[in-house]
């Protein structure tokens, strides 16, 4: 699959992890923008319309929990992969029912994460298609339905 | 709960100083005072000890634990005990042996009564006897016919033959005279007006004279009888004798002991028998002052500088005599004597017995308090143990988080540098740089391998209970390590115990711990070695797994570390140390324990015991 037209938005308030990060997947063709706390992240949700998200959760001001809540909620259709240092089983298991698509802990290889974030984005596009395709036939809720279905509400 | 009363006693005894010091103050009576103070002080020095038997005091020192301490536990016990056991057993002891004493002198006082009162009886009987024989045969005679000696000697013969012990008879006239006499002595035509028994004969009419020498020179008594003839108005005497030997015959029924006495004697103290100890016939007995009174009388008799003894006397009717018995080796204290030796012997079997008894008691509480000082402190190391491993968790956890943030851009940096070389063009220092970078990620790896074993090790302390059986997990695990062992050519021996109860525990935590160890017990063998793995029921409420393996050994100071975090023998590259610590870990957290055994060049074994309910289980 092509990488090129995934965008991710990186969200981590450690600067120096963010930015290499950053580079590393550039250099693999991914479209990458990043941010450094939850505020930024929710509003650079709006212009930037991310395919993938990856989402630290120790971060000050909004935690990055409150973040996925909140993504989910307004745009379903972005998928969170998770990336903490803090990582225990019940964070895992609450980023899970929020909806985030992924949990990996730092430090994690560059391989896995690009292959998680290839996997979230084929999933995204296989969800808007068949969305898309229920559209066309003109069933909207069945539309919505895939398009929420991981939406926690 | 014993204290009360002797506090009560004690503050008494402290008011009663108080008062006597106040007297000490008023009164000048200084002797008396005196005596008060000393009685004051011995009373003062009872409750003390007193108090002292029955108020704890801890006697241990910090440093003092262990064999020792017991030991003096005990020693204080058996100090404390043995005076509590025997003084009242001693009391009970000596009291009821100085009843039992004073019971056997009772029932040998009555004895002695009775054989005194059996004595006099005979004496009396003996002596109306011969008055009734002697009346009758006055009155049943004319003078003239008795004064004839011949026909005297035949009336004696006859009366002899009937009544026998008589040694003679005689007649005697109104005048005193013996005008004829039958018997061995001759005596015909003595005169006995000037003898007291003749006077006493007339004036009363039947007379039984003490003992008396007379003119044969032998102790004897008389029986005298006064016949009197009123139409002639004259009277005449038949007197028969009787020697001493017979009375003193009479005193035989008496039971005595060879200390003991009995004898008569008349008013004055005169013998009228030989005593054993007292003298002869006729000699003067130091007569105590007797009270006459019907029947029997005994008295307990304490003089000075001598034994005491039993005297017991009685009065003879119609004479003046006095039957006395002097008993010095009573039949009371003879019986004593039997008695006492059974008696003691006795008393040092029980007192025997109560020790022996009392002191394997106190050695079984001893030891009762020594077991549960040892389960509470092994309970106390439990716990300190388990506290110990949640505060580890819990710092490794928080070291993880923290460290797992610098590693992560570590990771990065050192992930761009190669991704920057692996596209740059290739120079002469490009390898030597990949080489390096890549040192720095793998390091990176083998860090955070640690950090996410410790992250995990919060994370598997968490188990939530399941109903499982442990072959399945034994059989489950050894699925998993099929290959490595085919690989490693190392054979894998099962004795499966059939239908063990099924524990209530967790699967996957099980599985790490059996996974961690039976890897643990590969990598300590060489090609072809091979390991053994068994469960059974180790008693109702444990099951375990024993998982040994004929390897190269653990030494005994590495054994000692063996389950400490961090600590490993292995390549650092192969292990971090956490395997066996998380096994443990885990092991506690499902209650049970986990025990390892081993010897170099023959192998290792672990045991891992597993409660089959196991409660705790779900709390956390």
């Amino acid at each position: 699959m092509k990488s090129k037209n995934i965008k991710v938005l990186l969200v981590d308030d450690e600067e120096a992890f963010v930015n290499t990060l950053a580079n590393r997947l550039k250099m693999r063709d991914l479209k990458v923008e990043t941010v450094y706390d939850g505020e930024q992240a929710l509003s650079a949700v709006e212009d930037k319309e991310p395919d993938v998200m990856i989402l630290d959760l120790k971060m000050p001001g909004l935690h990055g929990m409150e973040v996925l809540r909140k993504i989910r909620k307004a745009y379903p259709n972005i998928q969170v992969i998770v990336l903490t240092g803090h990582g225990t089983e019940k964070d895992e298991e609450e980023a899970k029912r929020l909806g985030g698509f992924d949990f990996l802990k730092k430090p994690t290889d560059i391989e896995t994460l690009l292959g998680k974030i290839k996997v979230a984005y084929k999933e995204k596009l296989e969800k808007t298609l068949s969305a898309i395709a229920f559209a066309e036939a003109g069933e909207f809720d069945t539309a919505r339905e895939i398009m929420d279905e991981e939406n926690g509400n | 709960m014993f204290s009360f009363p002797i506090e009560t006693a004690a503050t008494v005894y402290d008011t009663l100083l108080r008062i006597y010091v106040l007297s000490h103050i008023c009164v000048l009576n200084r002797g008396l005072n005196l005596s008060i103070l000393r009685f004051a002080m011995k009373i003062q020095n009872v409750i003390g000890s007193l108090k002292d038997l029955f108020t704890y005091r801890s006697n241990i020192s910090n440093a003092d634990f262990g064999e020792r301490r017991y030991k003096s536990l005990q020693r204080t016990f058996i100090f404390r005990m043995a005076p509590l056991i025997l003084v009242p057993l001693f009391i009970l002891i000596f009291a009821s042996y100085y009843l039992l004493q004073n019971l056997f002198h009772e029932e040998s006082r009555q004895q002695l009564a009775w054989d005194i009162e059996n004595a006099t009886n005979s004496i009396e009987y003996f002596v109306d006897v011969k008055i009734s024989a002697l009346r009758f045969l006055a009155s049943g005679h004319r003078y003239e016919h008795l004064s004839d000696p011949q026909l005297l000697a035949k009336v004696f013969a006859g009366f002899k033959r009937e009544f026998g012990v008589v040694v003679d008879l005689g007649l005697i006239d109104k005048h005193g005279i013996q005008q004829s006499y039958a018997g061995p002595y001759n005596l015909q035509g003595k005169d006995y007006a000037n003898q007291e028994w003749f006077h006493k004969a007339v004036t009363r009419g039947i007379y039984v004279s003490d003992v008396f020498l007379g003119y044969r020179r032998l102790p004897h008594f008389a029986i005298a009888v006064k016949n009197d003839e009123p139409d002639k108005e004259t009277f005449w005497i038949l007197r028969a004798t009787i020697d001493m030997e017979t009375l003193n015959r009479l005193l035989s029924s008496i039971k005595l002991g060879k200390d003991d006495d009995a004898f008569i004697i008349n008013h004055s103290g005169t013998l009228q028998t030989p005593s054993q100890h007292h003298g002869n016939v006729l000699e003067q007995y130091p007569i105590p002052t007797l009270v006459r009174q019907r029947g029997t009388t005994i008295v307990d008799i304490d003089e000075k500088d001598r034994p005491p003894y039993v005297f017991g006397y009685a009065f003879i009717k119609d004479s003046s005599w006095i039957l006395c018995v002097v008993e010095k080796s009573g039949a009371g204290s003879r019986i004593a004597a039997v008695f006492r030796t059974e008696y003691f012997a006795l008393l040092a079997v029980t007192v025997c017995l109560i020790l022996i008894a009392s002191f394997r008691m106190i050695h079984v509480m001893v030891n009762w308090i020594k077991e549960s000082d040892q389960k509470r402190e092994e309970a106390l190391r439990e716990v300190e143990h388990a506290t110990k491993l949640a505060s580890i968790g819990r710092l490794a956890a928080g070291v993880s988080h923290e460290i797992n943030n610098p590693l992560a851009i570590i990771n990065e940096k050192a992930g761009l540098i190669r991704d920057i070389l692996t596209l740059s063009e290739n120079n002469l220092d490009r390898d030597k740089f990949l080489t390096n970078v890549n040192g720095i990620l793998d390091s990176v790896k083998r860090a955070r391998t640690i950090t996410h074993q410790l992250l995990g090790f919060a994370r598997r302390m968490d188990v939530t209970p399941e109903v499982i059986n442990l072959n399945d997990v034994v059989k489950e695990v050894l699925g998993f390590l099929e290959k490595e062992t085919l690989f490693r050519d190392v054979n894998i021996k099962q004795h499966l115990t059939e239908n063990l109860p099924r524990i209530k525990s967790n699967r996957s935590r099980l599985q790490q711990v059996f996974l961690n160890i039976t890897n643990n017990a590969i990598d300590a063998l060489d090609t072809g070695g091979s390991i053994e793995i068994i469960t059974d029921l180790k008693d109702a409420d444990t099951v375990r797994a024993i998982i040994k393996d004929n390897g190269h050994g653990i030494d005994a100071a590495t054994l000692k570390h063996i389950f400490d975090p961090f600590f490993t023998t292995k390549h650092k590259k192969k292990g971090t140390g956490l395997g066996l610590f998380i096994s443990y870990g885990i092991i506690k957290k499902l209650g049970g324990q986990i025990l390892v055994e081993s010897e170099i060049n023959k192998g290792t074994t672990f045991s891992i015991e597993l409660p089959i309910n196991h409660s705790a289980a779900t709390t956390s």
